[in-house]
């Protein structure tokens, strides 16, 4: 009993409970998406492979010195920098886009994966920097250059889907830093509007002349006021110009977003197949096994992105519903050891791994349900694809770690 | 600021919002699609990974009424073209190796735009294995491009039938889009003739075997086991009343003329033969029809797809005297020794001219010998409107009721029309030429036939049709279709004097004895009506034997001449086909018994004969001797 409390009391079952079942969800997932297909057979034995793998890495993260992080976060994010570029140059391409290093018998490894938790490790580390003023306009930059630096990169490969998820924990990060509702403002509306001239010309209007009233709201001087509203139509012109600048299955997928049924052949196919797959399972699921959707393959490449899809078609609702509660737990276990470390750093560093998993899961699990784009973006734990899992428990284990030692910094 | 708002509370908040507002986001979306949706995307799921496989069950045949298979099926290749894998630019070499005419294919994809790309078109039927083994070895080259095993109609007996079986044909959208809920783009369906009037038991019922298809649309495996499938159900084989030899005759005699040949059986209404000349061949129609051949159908002045025997109309000449005789006779306004003089012409307003002066004649001589002032006369004791009403009975302007589509009425004049077209004091003598069937009266050969018929079997028969019903699959066994049975209700008495003067018109000094027979009795009626635009047209209604008639016929040559001359002929050789059969061997054997309804005379004439010819009954002779009799018959109307 005294064993068990002491243990309870170090490794935080609430979050690596969670995690466990979302890891054996997909690995169902995947064993019956897999079953079918000639070209994915093996795909769930390297899963569990992975799987063991990364649960010992958890461990080892788990059980390091918690300093380590700090004096790792710089020489990270330098070395995911370089992987990062070296992807450009000798990565493989796929799909359209050079985003793996191979590396021998092991498969292949995305650079960007591990530039997540590189950046995140960076940036943490300058805010917490004891001269670093989030107000100050010279320090948002910098921390905005490290943040987006590698979205630079990334965008060249070009994955969109991994960088939203910069965009949002690089967000996260200065709002939890503290930054002001200004400086919030003058962050983010560039990128509203931006977002807004991708649906044409009357959005982007709207759209500037709400960041144009927000301004009265804030009562800024005339040459302030000037310069933010030339920002915005700034960028919301490069805003079009990367768009074209998009790979055309990206460009498609944007617009068959906004418009699904237009092209159900083409870019809109995976959408609705996916919404097919996951409304027809009901409230209970076709059984393992026994989905339609899935058995027949409707959905390509389902055990990576559209892995959802599997479990709401086999095991409907509940199922879904489950994987939802465990993230959900996962969650808040991440925010709630975050705000009660006194470390800042490792409080951004918790938060930054917080972000990454909640974007990847609202853009995945949206994007299947109808509600977001179709964005190429596994879910945490669940996808199939070890140097997403490996990261993953990698990032699992300093969370645990902080819990583990939260009480050095309380 | 900067110490007190990191991490604060109220951002801690706002994260912790954030995240719910997500789930339950999600979560609703969920929730709506699982459970409220949820039957929408069942069905969805389900129409996206079952596909129906069509089972086109088996056409149903046709037999005659011996059993001779008319029309069956064979199996023959088609090739096909699928829109959505197609390049153009294969046009001009398929079309080349395939006979098409230049265009062909563009023409058909161009037809075929409002359907499905992944559907195939066919292109064309029946390819022969060059062609299949051209497709072969180009394969690869020839993306879009396949063929498949269908079954085409095939006439394997020699009866051309054109337009009684008629033609089935690739549904058009027109059509389709009617009976959409059993066709579907690319089926076949019966377009003329008994094709068309029995499609539905023809067709069968279409089976579906329903596979399960991954996103590829590759077949993986049945759906359920198979249980859910629907076995097709073959089309109804059909017994037609078609004698395939009389309708054989028929078709032979008409080679090379205008004109159309009906023969019934007077007693049951059953269609014996049906040909209308010139025809077409029904085989070009079991492909998918060259458009040349279509051209020429079209374009031919002759108009071959036209049903002479039962859409072309004319006045029936002298075979309309019956029915004035029936109608007097009937109402009593003559009897059959009344007499009437004709002096060669007789004159009401103007005068109305005979081919000679007969003397007085009672109504059978009238009728041997085709006077015209004796029915000049009968039609103003009968009065137009009565005349008009036993035409009526008789079936005339009215449709038969066939079970061919392709049927018009024709016309009888009454004294409501005659007053519209020449007012309240229409001249009275426009009537005497209905008399002897010339003027505005307009009937088909079919009608004339079934007139025929109801005279041959004393007013009663069947509504005239070509099918008797269906063979049962199982037990071989017909099962017969109701026909309505017609009784014009008029005395048999007056059948039999009229009956007599057609008797006469073959066996006595009428004017078809050239036609005579002593194996069968035939009697009949010439007729001749004039046609302002060429030659006439040469008419023969009878039937035969002449005392227990089994067949009854009607006979049109367009712009021959007389009836005489070119149409009774047709009908003794029908009458041999189908009375006569099979006895080339049996006749000595048969010839006593058969000699017992017969007058001793024609006995005796026939066992010369048969001593002639040895043992076989030889045509030749009887021919001979015919031609020879005929010639001592002054030729008459």
């Amino acid at each position: 009993m005294r064993v068990d409390y002491k243990l309870n009391d170090k490794l935080d079952f609430w979050l690596f409970i969670p995690t466990l079942i979302l890891l054996c969800f997909g690995l169902a997932g995947i064993y019956s998406s897999t079953l079918n297909n000639h070209f994915a057979h093996g795909n769930f034995q390297k899963q569990l492979f992975f799987g063991g793998v990364s649960i010992v890495l958890f461990f080892v993260i788990y059980s390091l010195p918690t300093n380590t992080f700090k004096y790792a976060a710089i020489p990270t994010y330098i070395f995911s920098m370089l992987l990062l570029m070296a992807v450009l140059v000798v990565g493989k391409k796929t799909s359209g886009a050079r985003a793996w290093l191979v590396l021998g018998p092991l498969g292949g490894f995305q650079p960007a994966e591990f530039a997540k938790l590189g950046t995140v490790l960076a940036m943490a580390s300058y805010l917490t920097k004891t001269s670093v003023d989030i107000e100050s306009f010279k320090d948002i930059v910098i921390t905005l250059a490290i943040g987006l630096f590698p979205v630079g990169l990334i965008l060249l490969q070009p994955d969109m889907g991994t960088s939203f998820v910069f965009f949002g924990f690089i967000l996260v990060l200065i709002f939890w830093k503290g930054i002001s509702l200004f400086g919030l403002y003058l962050v983010l509306s560039p990128g509203f509007v931006a977002v807004a001239s991708l649906f044409g010309i009357y959005y982007f209007i709207a759209a500037v002349v709400i960041v144009a009233a927000a301004l009265i709201y804030f009562k800024k001087n005339i040459f302030i006021s000037g310069s933010i509203i030339a920002a915005n139509l700034g960028a919301g012109f490069f805003a079009d110009s990367v768009f074209t600048f998009l790979s055309p299955h990206q460009q498609k997928r944007i617009e068959s977003f906004i418009n699904p049924s237009a092209d159900p052949l083409g870019a809109g196919y995976n959408a609705i197949q996916a919404k097919v797959a996951i409304g027809s399972g009901g409230f209970l699921g076709k059984g393992f096994l026994a989905g339609n959707q899935t058995q027949l393959q409707y959905i390509p490449e389902q055990w990576t992105d559209f892995i959802y899809c599997v479990i709401g078609e086999e095991f409907g609702f509940l199922g879904s519903l489950i994987i939802l509660i465990c993230f959900i737990i996962i969650f808040m276990r991440i925010i709630k050891i975050a705000s009660s470390t006194r470390d800042e750093f490792l409080s951004l560093v918790l938060l930054g791994i917080f972000t990454i998993y909640f974007v990847h899961l609202f853009i995945n699990i949206g994007m299947t349900v109808g509600i977001m784009p179709v964005i190429g973006i596994p879910l945490p734990f669940v996808s199939y694809g070890g140097s997403s899992l490996v990261i993953n428990m990698l990032m699992l284990g300093i969370v645990a770690n902080v819990h583990r030692t939260r009480k050095n910094y309380t | 600021m900067k110490s007190s708002s990191f991490g604060s509370p109220e951002r801690k908040t706002i994260l912790y919002s954030l995240v719910f507002i997500v789930f339950g986001l999600l979560a609703f979306r969920l929730f709506q699609m699982q459970i409220i949706e949820k039957e929408s995307y069942e069905i969805k799921s389900e129409s996206n990974s079952i596909k129906p496989i069509e089972q086109i069950p088996l056409r149903g045949v046709f037999y005659d009424r011996n059993g001779e298979i008319l029309v069956n099926n064979i199996p023959a290749y088609t090739l096909r073209i699928t829109p959505e894998f197609y390049d153009r630019k294969l046009n001009n070499t398929i079309e080349k190796v395939f006979d098409l005419t230049p265009g062909f294919i563009s023409d058909i994809l161009q037809l075929n735009k409002i359907y499905p790309k992944a559907q195939p078109i066919r292109i064309k039927r029946g390819i022969d294995f060059n062609q299949i083994a051209w497709l072969e070895e180009n394969h690869d080259r020839l993306k879009g491009v396949d063929y498949v095993v269908e079954m085409q109609r095939g006439y394997p007996s020699g009866v051309m039938g054109a337009h009684m079986f008629g033609y089935t044909k690739e549904i058009s959208p027109q059509l389709l889009e009617k009976q959409k809920d059993y066709y579907q783009m690319g089926d076949y369906i019966g377009y003329t003739g008994l094709e068309r009037t029995y499609e539905k038991d023809l067709r069968g019922e279409k089976g579906f075997n329903y596979v399960l298809v991954d996103a590829k649309r590759n077949e993986v495996g049945k759906f359920k086991d198979g249980t859910q499938d629907k076995v097709s159900i073959k089309g109804k084989d059909l017994e037609l009343s078609i004698d395939a030899e009389v309708q054989k005759v028929a078709e032979q005699e008409l080679k090379g003329k205008r004109g159309a040949v009906v023969a019934m059986d007077p007693k049951t209404g059953e269609i014996l033969a049906l040909a209308s000349a010139p025809d077409y061949d029904l085989n070009q129609f079991s492909y998918v029809t060259s458009r040349a051949y279509m051209n020429q159908l079209y374009k031919d002045p002759e108009k071959p797809q036209f049903n002479r025997a039962t859409m072309s109309v004319k006045p029936p000449g002298s075979t309309f005297k019956i029915l004035a005789a029936i109608a007097a006779l009937d109402m009593g306004v003559i009897t059959p020794s009344t007499i009437i003089s004709c002096g060669g012409s007789w004159f009401f307003g103007r005068s109305f001219k005979c081919h000679t002066a007969h003397g007085p004649l009672n109504v059978v001589h009238a009728i041997e010998h085709s006077c015209n002032v004796f029915f000049y006369q009968l039609i103003y004791r009968i009065g137009l409107d009565k005349w008009a009403e036993y035409c009526k009975r008789f079936g005339f302007s009215q449709k038969t009721g066939i079970d061919l589509r392709e049927e018009v009425a024709g016309f009888i004049p009454n004294t409501k029309y005659y007053e519209k077209m020449y007012g309240k004091d229409w001249p009275r003598s426009i009537m005497a030429s209905l008399g002897i069937g010339q003027g505005e009266v307009s009937v088909t050969p079919l009608q004339l036939a079934y007139y025929t018929s109801l005279i041959a079997n004393n007013g009663r028969t069947f509504t005239p049709h070509i099918v008797k019903g269906y063979r049962d699959d199982f037990t071989k066994k017909l099962v017969p279709y109701k026909f309505k049975e017609v009784d014009v209700n008029i005395p048999k008495k007056v059948f039999d004097v009229v009956k007599e003067g057609m008797f006469l018109v073959v066996n006595g000094g009428g004017t078809a004895t050239s036609i005579r027979m002593n194996e069968v009795k035939i009697a009949g009626k010439t007729g001749t009506a004039q046609n302002p635009h060429g030659k006439d047209h040469a008419f023969f209604i009878g039937f035969a034997p002449y005392d227990d008639p089994k067949i009854a016929f009607a006979i049109v040559v367009e712009n021959a001449g007389f009836g005489a001359t070119w149409a009774a002929p047709i009908a003794k050789k029908m009458v041999q086909a189908y009375l006569l059969k099979g006895q080339k061997n049996v006749n000595t054997d048969a010839a006593p018994e058969k000699g017992d309804r017969e007058d001793a005379g024609h006995q005796q004439a026939r066992n010369t004969k048969n001593k002639k010819a040895g043992n076989s009954f030889n045509d030749k002779n009887v021919f001979a001797v015919l031609e020879e009799n005929k010639l001592k018959y002054a030729r008459r109307l």
